[in-house]
């Protein structure tokens, strides 16, 4: 079965060549972060689960970059690695965390899937599908008590329109005036399960009708698309102190998690058609013909990039586990 | 027990304009329980917030509201409730502290009534003991008092906490009324108390099987009997040290439910006191429970579930008597 885009999408935006080039970095670093923890996920350094953003790059891209991380909070879900870069937190740390290393952005006590800064508002990572969806609500509304124009940015998957809080959750932000934008990252696979096998409906943005939420669907390998919506909506949310429900389609390229080779519930052919539209292929084509970077600039850039991470990497790799008397430390016996 | 508890969320409301209800029922129909009472028309509903029947969500708002630095107090109109929440507090509420590498805390509780009423009928969704539930999961405070005092005290400790506190409303005292102290007082969450002193037995309880064995005790009294009576308070952390006290002196012990007996918080205790007191110990550990049955309707039936007065004087007799 192969999945489309569909229609209903958002305009497109122009963006500076200096933004468009920022744009770039921030995809290749999200991209090259993601292929070398997948090596060290290999290698055996990092254990338990790895969900790759591979592929939903321009998602985060667009999204964070049109937020104010000075008044605004991030609440997340497991896919986490390339929203805790776009956040600003160091790569050591996030390569430190996935090592299970004292220096990591948790202790080493999280993981892939529970990284926390607060410093940069990163609320969380978060392991169960749709855990998040209630919590960024309450972040939501401690914004708006806080009388700040702040808002709460909340990203979960397709799979979580299936949970009961994710109709909660809508129905209480709205209610309650909440200013948290609920992103779906719709990659079109709950886990194994393809949309057409776990959606009533084929265009989840009908799925978040029905709570006098505005609603909308964005294209979500096109960066200017991306951008667009979002900085049109962060725009909106911030004069009407309102929820806002949006729906990105993309596509991840691993499995659910690195261990999961999808080789049962998805088409080489249907992967071919979204690599032919992989955002930073895009972004890099657009660059070339405009002439703002050549490919070879662009392949520097990313020479860069891989190396700067390697750097940050191999620190982590040589800093020490946690003291093991971590174990009893931030919970109370 | 509900006016101790309706002046500590008063008074804490008053204190500091971060702590924050959330609950059904709670605002503008005055509380279920009548624990908030008055609150309502006193603070308004930004502070009084009446949720929908969503029980996963609105107790994912309290830790959201908690990790942004408010101190939310969500009620389970009753605990059974929060079975429909047990996401939250099991996977965000206990854990988020931890899993941030204690980067985030959750200053948040959640309280609400367990337990079958005084003689009410709530039947088997309503009048659960789902205490060792709770207690089981660390991350989590889980404490419940005995009386009013405490209870007013300990409500008031349990907002200040910067832990997650499960605080547990003894359902069969929602009712009992009393003096409230109107002093600015706090009584410790995490701390065993000695109620009654004995020579003979030690008897323990927490929450409403406390006052159960207190009436005991006097029973007792009447045959001669001198029975301690150790509140345990807290659950999680469970403090062993008033009780392990206590049979150093009377050497028999009984501990007294309302809860399930198999894998409950008494079957913890029990061990706690085999680990850490077996050679103060004359005799066998026993334990009177509620029935290991859903709790049924009737009134005899209901009352047959629960533990009794006599079943806890017999049960002391037989300690004293070698328990064979």
């Amino acid at each position: 079965m192969s999945v489309q885009p569909q229609p209903r999408l958002s305009g497109r935006t122009t963006l500076s060549p200096k933004r468009l080039q920022k744009c770039l970095e921030q995809m290749l670093t999200i991209r090259e972060f993601e292929h070398l923890g997948e090596r060290e996920f290999k290698n055996g350094l990092i254990r338990g689960y790895y969900h790759s953003y591979a592929g939903q790059e321009a998602v985060g891209v667009g999204f964070l970059g049109a937020l104010d991380l000075k008044r605004d909070y991030i609440v997340d879900h497991y896919r986490d690695h390339g929203h805790c870069l776009l956040a600003g937190i160091d790569p050591h740390a996030i390569f430190a965390e996935l090592f299970g290393r004292s220096t990591g952005v948790s202790k080493g006590k999280g993981g892939s899937m529970h990284m926390y800064s607060p410093e940069n508002h990163f609320l969380g990572g978060d392991g169960i599908v749709g855990g998040g969806l209630s919590v960024a609500t309450g972040v939501g509304l401690a914004l708006s008590r806080g009388g700040k124009d702040g808002i709460c940015i909340c990203f979960f998957g397709d799979g979580a329109l299936d949970t009961g809080t994710f109709h909660e959750s809508l129905n209480l932000a709205s209610l309650w005036d909440v200013p948290t934008l609920f992103v779906c990252v719709n990659n079109f696979y709950s886990m194994g399960t393809s949309l057409a096998r776990h959606s009533s409906l084929s265009q989840l943005v009908d799925r978040a009708q029905g709570y006098g939420i505005k609603t909308e669907q964005v294209d979500g390998q096109d960066i200017w698309a991306v951008t667009e919506a979002a900085e049109r909506i962060v725009k909106d949310m911030r004069q009407r102190h309102r929820p806002y429900f949006v729906e990105a389609l993309t596509y991840r390229y691993q499995g659910h998690g690195i261990h999961d080779k999808a080789l049962n519930y998805r088409s080489a052919e249907e992967e071919q058609k979204w690599h032919d539209r992989d955002p930073i292929k895009l972004l890099s084509r657009h660059l070339i013909d405009e002439k703002i970077m050549s490919e070879k600039q662009i392949e520097t850039l990313r020479q860069q990039v891989v190396h700067d991470l390697e750097a940050k990497l191999e620190v982590a790799k040589q800093d020490p586990l946690p003291d093991e008397s971590e174990l009893f430390s931030d919970v109370t016996l | 027990m509900h006016e101790a508890l309706n002046m500590a969320l008063r008074e804490e409301l008053k204190r500091d304009d971060k702590v924050i209800l959330l609950g059904e029922e709670i605002g503008a129909y005055n509380g279920v329980h009548y624990v908030t009472r008055g609150l309502f028309a006193e603070f308004g509903k930004e502070r009084v917030m009446d949720t929908p029947i969503s029980e996963e969500s609105f107790v994912g708002v309290g830790v959201g509201l908690a990790i942004m630095g408010m101190r939310p107090v969500v009620e389970m109109m009753r605990m059974d409730f929060s079975l429909r929440a047990m996401d939250q507090i099991y996977n965000h509420m206990a854990k988020t502290r931890y899993m941030s590498g204690g980067r985030l805390s959750v200053p948040m509780v959640l309280r609400g009534p367990e337990g079958p009423g005084p003689n009410a009928g709530l039947t088997a969704q309503h009048g659960q003991q789902l205490t060792a539930l709770f207690a089981h999961c660390p991350g989590l405070r889980v404490c419940t008092p005995s009386n009013q005092h405490d209870a007013k005290g300990m409500l008031k400790a349990a907002i200040r906490s910067d832990d997650p506190v499960v605080f547990l409303e003894p359902g069969p005292l929602n009712n009992k009324q009393g003096d409230v102290d109107d002093s600015d007082y706090l009584v410790p969450i995490d701390k065993a108390d000695i109620k009654r002193s004995g020579e003979h037995a030690t008897l323990i309880g927490y929450g409403a099987s406390t006052a159960l064995a207190l009436q005991a005790a006097r029973e007792l009294e009447r045959d001669g009997i001198s029975a301690e009576v150790v509140d345990m308070r807290s659950l999680r952390p469970l403090d062993m040290g008033p009780a392990l006290q206590s049979v150093k002196k009377t050497n028999r012990a009984v501990v007294v439910e309302y809860a399930w007996q198999s894998y409950g918080p008494g079957a913890e205790i029990v061990a706690r006191l085999m680990e850490e007191g077996f050679w103060d110990l004359e005799t066998p550990v026993l334990r009177v429970a509620g029935k290991e049955v859903p709790l049924p309707y009737a009134a005899n039936l209901e009352e047959a579930s629960k533990p009794s007065l006599n079943g806890i004087v017999e049960a002391v007799k037989r300690t004293l008597k070698g328990a064979r």
